[in-house]
């Protein structure tokens, strides 16, 4: 359950993996929020995620908050298709910017 | 039901024995649940946050409002009047003596000893008292009990353990507030009758009283302290049967819970001043 | 963690008998559920559905038998072990079991207050993305007492799968609501488990939402169970209790005169 973070066009992308449930979020959070205050640019890759509930989603929106009020650039990659079911409950898939790949995000 | 009908055959003596028995047995258990509860609200208290279930400072706080601060006003009121009371009745009878000026001695000890606990006892048994049992069980009656647990939260950890705590700090607060008013209330008598200052009144009470005189007051409220939550606490768990059974469970809670603070008061006194 | 199923079935119930006093109240009970499986109770009022629910709950313990929830017997499970198991359930009561001296939303986080060490922060976007699958969003700031059956109901859920939890028991969701919020409330269940895979199990006597949301039926009949089967056996079935209680008919029991006039007179 390692986070790898690297930098691309301008970009941070944090790829989260496997579980983000309520043991692995708040670190996941904190990730998020601390290349958020360093004004990065991030994206969040979830592709290698096989799990993600509620406090794991709870996490993103506070990521995505962050992101707007200060003018940062925010967006999920590789939503799988049970991560997007979690979203659609909530509706939060029209909320955030969700793109394909990482070469979307030029885009935003 | 079925008893009634088994014994109806028998004699009244017999009858009477066995449903002495019967109630005897039926107290043993409450005594027994009551006495368990205290030992787990302890447990909760002081384990608690070890096992990652703290006992919610949160919650104690707002029921040391509910309990404590919001009963000021009342006490006071009662307090006050209670002390003028005193001393009008203790000059009246110390006049015949020609002792009057000795009644500030009977007035600093009564109170501090004395009323001050027991008054505040019997006003936090009626107004708390009762509002926790028909809380209990009317959230017995509609199922949150049945929720609390099913989320994993202990009742006695997440109910009765908050107001045991806020329980034993109010009512000796109070209490100490109760001696401070009496006191007042019986100084505003006694300088027009005795013709002394009320700043002269209060150091003769100093003098008279000692720190054995609070603290006794303060044990005391402690005890009934753990009486009101016990039995309110208890008789709440107990509710069945709706509306109806929340009411009689009130009632039956604050009858029980004067009752026990008035023995324990006797007892107490006996073995304070004696033993 | 759907995918980590220590056991084959997440609900299992073996000859259970329960008493309330004197009284037998269910009688030898035998019930499995699959993982991520909605299972509906049925039954005629007193027939002890929420009698066997309370049982699954662990609020009651049975006189026989023994109740497995993902593989943990109820009976020989330590303290801690069951705290750890009401993680993963949710629970919505009958009528909804709303903490009254707490608002909608304080009622909906307080199991994630309880239970982890989560951020404030997040507890409180958990709570309100809850209460957006069940559209309570603007409500949250209300108390109990000033909701709707229907929108008490929905909060109640919100509570219940506030931890994500891997059991869902949800009694009598449709009762006394409207056609069309109980519609609302059968499509909700639906993308609940769609979406999180969650085993359900609903206690009802609502026959459309019973057989809409079903994936097997158990139809309870005076503390027995009549049958457990697909929707369409249940349909199907040429039991005469199922079909009066398909076809809303009144019971038709034959009448003993002699038992008759003795349970009136009592003699
Ligand atoms: N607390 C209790 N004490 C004694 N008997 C009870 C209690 N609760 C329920 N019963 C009895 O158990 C039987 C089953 O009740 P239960 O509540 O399980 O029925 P139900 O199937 O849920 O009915 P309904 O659809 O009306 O809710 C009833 O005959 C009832 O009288
Ligand atoms: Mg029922």
């Amino acid at each position: 359950m390692e986070c790898t973070t690297r930098l691309e066009n301008g970009f941070t992308i944090i790829a989260l993996c496997g579980e983000v449930d309520l043991h692995f979020s708040p670190k996941a959070r904190e990730i998020i929020l601390k290349h958020l205050q360093d004004k990065n640019h991030v994206l969040v890759d979830l592709s290698a995620v096989t799990y993600i509930d509620s406090s794991g989603v709870a996490s993103l929106v506070e990521g995505f908050q962050h992101a707007r009020t200060h003018d940062l650039k925010f967006a999920l990659v590789g939503v799988s298709k049970a991560a997007m079911q979690i979203l659609q409950l909530s509706r939060l898939d029209k909320v955030f910017p969700i793109i394909a790949n990482a070469t979307e995000a030029a885009q935003l | 039901m079925s008893n009634a009908a088994q014994n109806s055959g028998l004699h009244p003596a017999i009858r009477l024995v066995e449903n002495i028995g019967r109630k005897t047995v039926a107290a043993i258990e409450e005594l027994g649940y009551v006495a368990s509860m205290l030992a787990e609200s302890f447990y909760w208290l002081i384990f608690g946050r070890r096992q990652q279930q703290p006992v919610r400072l949160r919650n104690v706080i707002a029921e040391a409002m509910r309990i404590g601060v919001h009963a000021i006003p009342i006490i006071s009121i009662i307090c006050l009047a209670i002390g003028v009371m005193m001393a009008i009745q203790g000059i009246q009878t110390l006049k015949t003596f020609g002792a009057e000026s000795k009644v500030i001695v009977g007035l600093a000890i009564a109170i501090t000893r004395e009323f001050a606990p027991l008054i505040v006892s019997i006003m936090v048994a009626g107004r708390s008292g009762s509002a926790i049992t028909a809380r209990i069980g009317t959230m017995l009656e509609s199922q949150e009990i049945d929720a609390l647990r099913v989320i994993g939260i202990n009742p006695v950890r997440y109910i009765t353990a908050p107001l045991l705590l806020a329980m034993m700090i109010s009512i000796p607060a109070l209490t100490i507030l109760g001696d401070f008013m009496g006191l007042l209330g019986g100084g505003l008598y006694s300088i027009i009758e005795l013709k002394i200052t009320l700043p002269i009144y209060f150091e003769r009470c100093a003098a008279a009283l000692s720190w054995t005189d609070i603290s006794q007051g303060l044990i005391k409220s402690l005890v009934f302290a753990a009486i009101i939550v016990l039995v309110s606490v208890s008789n709440g768990f107990q509710v069945r049967g709706g509306a109806e059974g929340v009411g009689r469970a009130t009632t039956r809670s604050v009858v029980m819970s004067l009752t026990f603070i008035v023995i324990a008061d006797m007892i107490f006194t006996y073995f304070l001043n004696f033993a | 963690m759907p995918a980590a199923s220590n056991s084959e079935y997440a609900i299992e119930v073996r000859n259970l008998d329960a008493h309330y006093g004197e009284r037998q109240i269910l009688n030898d009970i035998n019930l499995h559920v699959h993982h991520g499986e909605i299972m509906v109770i049925m039954g005629g009022s007193g027939s002890g559905k929420s009698t066997l629910l309370r049982h699954l709950l662990g609020l009651n313990t049975p006189t026989r038998g023994s109740i497995k929830l993902l593989g943990q017997d109820l009976a020989h499970n330590s303290e801690q072990a069951m705290f750890e198991l009401r993680r993963k359930m949710g629970v919505a009561f009958q009528g909804g079991a709303l903490f009254g001296s707490m608002t909608v939303e304080e009622n909906v986080v307080l199991p994630l207050c309880e239970h982890t060490e989560l951020d404030e922060n997040t507890m409180r976007i958990m709570g309100r993305m809850k209460l957006e699958v069940v559209n309570l969003a603007e409500f949250g700031d209300l108390m109990p007492s000033e909701l709707s059956g229907g929108m008490i109901k929905r909060a109640a859920l919100a509570r219940a799968i506030i931890m994500d939890p891997r059991l869902l028991f949800f009694d009598e969701p449709s009762a006394g609501l409207d056609p069309v919020a109980a519609v609302e409330l059968d499509e909700l269940i639906l993308r609940l488990r769609q979406a999180m895979n969650i085993t359900i199990v609903v206690v009802t006597h609502e026959l459309e939402s019973a057989f809409k949301i079903a994936d097997r039926i158990t139809v309870l009949d005076q503390g027995m169970i009549l049958m457990t089967d697909s929707v369409e056996a249940v349909r199907n079935s040429d039991n005469p209790r199922i079909q009066s209680l398909l076809n809303r008919l009144p019971r038709d029991d034959a009448i003993d005169a002699d038992e008759y006039m003795e349970r009136l007179t009592g003699i």
